[in-house]
């Protein structure tokens, strides 16, 4: 007891429980990275020696690295084309008097009602009937319609902090429309562009199944790829690509923290 | 001046030239941009009411081939039918699916929001920087981590030479087949639903006033009292928020259900997945589809008539 009330502080009992929720939620992203350092053939525990083999073994297989690379240009085309899209949607509906605002924020939710597998079923029709299947960008465009509202919301939450007098000083002191733009909307808005930004790369990064149902074999994404190997066996070269993942994952986390703060985040 | 400072100064003057020209163009174009402002809005707002559009005119496409014929050899034949509709009221396998997958995601949600409860509260609440560090970091991980990468976390723990096997052989405790079992895709949806019901509680802890938890205390509540009468009911907008995204994102699941369930535990995503892929039933799986976001966004409207909108609607609001 003394214990849990010195670590645990005012709320021992709460503490230790959420030691354990915490436990529960990393436990597969640490058991990745485990046993891609083993050098068995098969997944084993306890590993029993530690190697890099399966990480150096991934550089000459082209069943992960073009899927790889496929899934970088997928994920920055997505945040190229979100972050001017989730720019000016957020200050339109803002800064303008829009009629029926309601119903429009309600139809910009659309993409967070519709089932994601229902979503990859209505694009593999649309793109399926404008010839689009097989392109790399229109996988793009399919995951940026799924997930654009995060970025709009996270836009529009600095839209909301941010005072827009200071638009009208600087319009005082003699900037043109363009200049106050550039020189100090923009600039304050930046927080929540880049927490955007950052959350439409991840995500896009890690899409499943609307890039299952839309991808073809030239443009498959590396979870679809990963998905296809696991469903072979569970060798420890999958656990090597996943752990690609989880360590981006982890660099995406510090990026965040040091750029904009964690705490932003829990507020979009 | 040396090199940085020249760079420095390039691409200051480079800027510059570009917004000078922007203002030039602007000038020029014959156009009154102050009358118009409220029209500009509407102008501003057109890119992402096109993107969503996708799904808007999708939906009415679904509801067209939904009526459309099947054909084993053409697919689609452009007759009209409700044999589609009759067909999903007589399918009994479509019907265990689809109350295996409400059944599941009423579970689902029930734990995960009991389990996010007290993350979120601690998330906010705690007073150690590396312990909150600690917690958001359990946060993101996952959530930044890909479904398809937990779930083969996941196979990996609970596999045949899985850890939990391991762990339960060295208690000497019986070894057990976990995947293929519920249990297994109840966890693996618990694990992955919990961090998006966390980040939908938090803002709604994070308004309730600490000072109503220390009135509570000093006018004699434990602290249990304290959570119960103070902290449960005013987060109950969070609540609302992370049940409704829980539930929802648990109907439409199909990679845990399927790597996890082993076959034997489809949901109604899987269904519409082999309808598509399978026997390429187009029209089949248009009424599949029309069906869950009919359930899904029925359970949503039940849910904000009940108990409103939650955080949801606030964000909704604000943005």
């Amino acid at each position: 007891m003394s214990l849990l009330r010195r670590f645990g502080g005012d709320h021992p009992y709460l503490t230790a429980f959420t030691v354990f929720e915490l436990v529960f939620l990393i436990l597969p992203s640490v058991i990745i990275l485990v046993v891609s350092l083993g050098s068995g053939q098969i997944i084993s525990f306890p590993p029993t020696e530690l190697s890099l083999k399966w990480y150096t073994s991934l550089l000459d297989q082209p069943q992960y690295v073009q899927p790889f690379v496929n899934s970088v240009i997928v994920a920055t085309f997505c945040t190229a084309i979100s972050i001017p899209i989730g720019i000016v949607t957020a200050l339109g509906l803002n800064r303008y008097d829009i009629r029926f605002e309601d119903g429009i924020q309600i139809y910009l939710l659309l993409p967070f009602t519709v089932p994601l597998v229902v979503s990859g079923f209505i694009f593999l029709i649309i793109f399926g009937r404008l010839g689009w299947i097989g392109h790399l960008w229109a996988v793009g465009l399919g995951l940026t319609i799924i997930n654009i509202p995060f970025m709009i919301w996270s836009v529009a939450s600095s839209v909301n902090a941010f005072d827009p007098t200071l638009e009208d000083a600087a319009r005082s002191l003699g900037a043109e429309e363009i200049q106050t733009f550039f020189k100090i909307t923009l600039p304050s808005l930046m927080p929540g562009v880049i927490s955007g930004a950052l959350l439409m790369f991840m995500l896009a990064l890690n899409e499943f199944i609307v890039s299952l149902i839309i991808t073809v074999t030239e443009t498959e994404t590396l979870p679809v790829a990963i998905y296809g190997a696991i469903r072979g066996n569970i060798s420890p070269q999958i656990a090597a690509v996943s752990s690609v993942y989880v360590l981006v994952a982890i660099v995406a986390i510090v990026v965040a923290d040091r750029l904009v703060g964690l705490e932003r985040f829990l507020h979009t | 001046m040396s090199i940085r400072e020249g760079l420095r100064y390039g691409s200051l003057r480079a800027k510059w030239r570009v917004v000078d020209a922007l203002i030039a163009a602007k000038e020029r174009v014959p156009f009154d941009f102050d009358g118009v402002s409220d029209r500009f809005g509407y102008a501003l707002i057109l890119p992402g009411l096109l993107l969503v559009s996708f799904l808007a005119v999708g939906m009415v496409l679904l509801a067209w081939y939904s009526v459309l014929t099947y054909d084993t050899i053409q697919i689609i034949v452009y007759e009209y039918t409700f044999g589609n509709w009759v067909k999903l009221a007589e399918t009994g396998a479509f019907y265990t699916v689809f109350v295996r997958t409400v059944l599941y995601s009423a579970a689902v949600t029930v734990g995960c929001v009991a389990l996010a409860i007290p993350y979120a509260y601690l998330v906010v609440r705690t007073d150690r920087t590396l312990f909150r560090y600690l917690l958001l970091f359990g946060l993101f991980v996952p959530f930044f981590t890909g479904v398809i990468i937990r779930a083969y976390g996941w196979l990996i723990i609970l596999g045949e030479n899985g850890l939990l096997n391991w762990l339960l052989g060295a208690l000497s405790l019986p070894t057990a087949s976990f995947l293929g079992t519920p249990v297994a895709v109840l966890v693996g949806l618990l694990q992955y639903l919990l961090p998006f019901a966390v980040l939908m509680l938090t803002p709604a802890i994070a308004s309730i006033d600490p000072d109503l938890e220390r009135a509570a205390k000093n006018c004699g509540a434990s602290q249990w009292q304290t959570f119960r009468h103070v902290v449960l009911p005013l987060a109950r907008p969070g609540i609302t928020a992370a049940t409704i995204v829980s539930f929802t994102i648990c109907m439409a699941n199909y990679s845990i259900p399927d790597l996890l369930g082993g076959g034997t535990l489809s949901f109604v995503a899987n269904f519409i997945y082999d309808q598509v892929f399978g026997t390429l039933n187009y029209p089949f799986a248009a009424v599949l589809s029309i069906a869950l976001v009919a359930v899904a966004s029925s359970f949503v409207l039940v849910v904000f008539k009940v108990y409103g909108t939650g955080t949801l609607g606030a964000e909704v609001d604000e943005a």
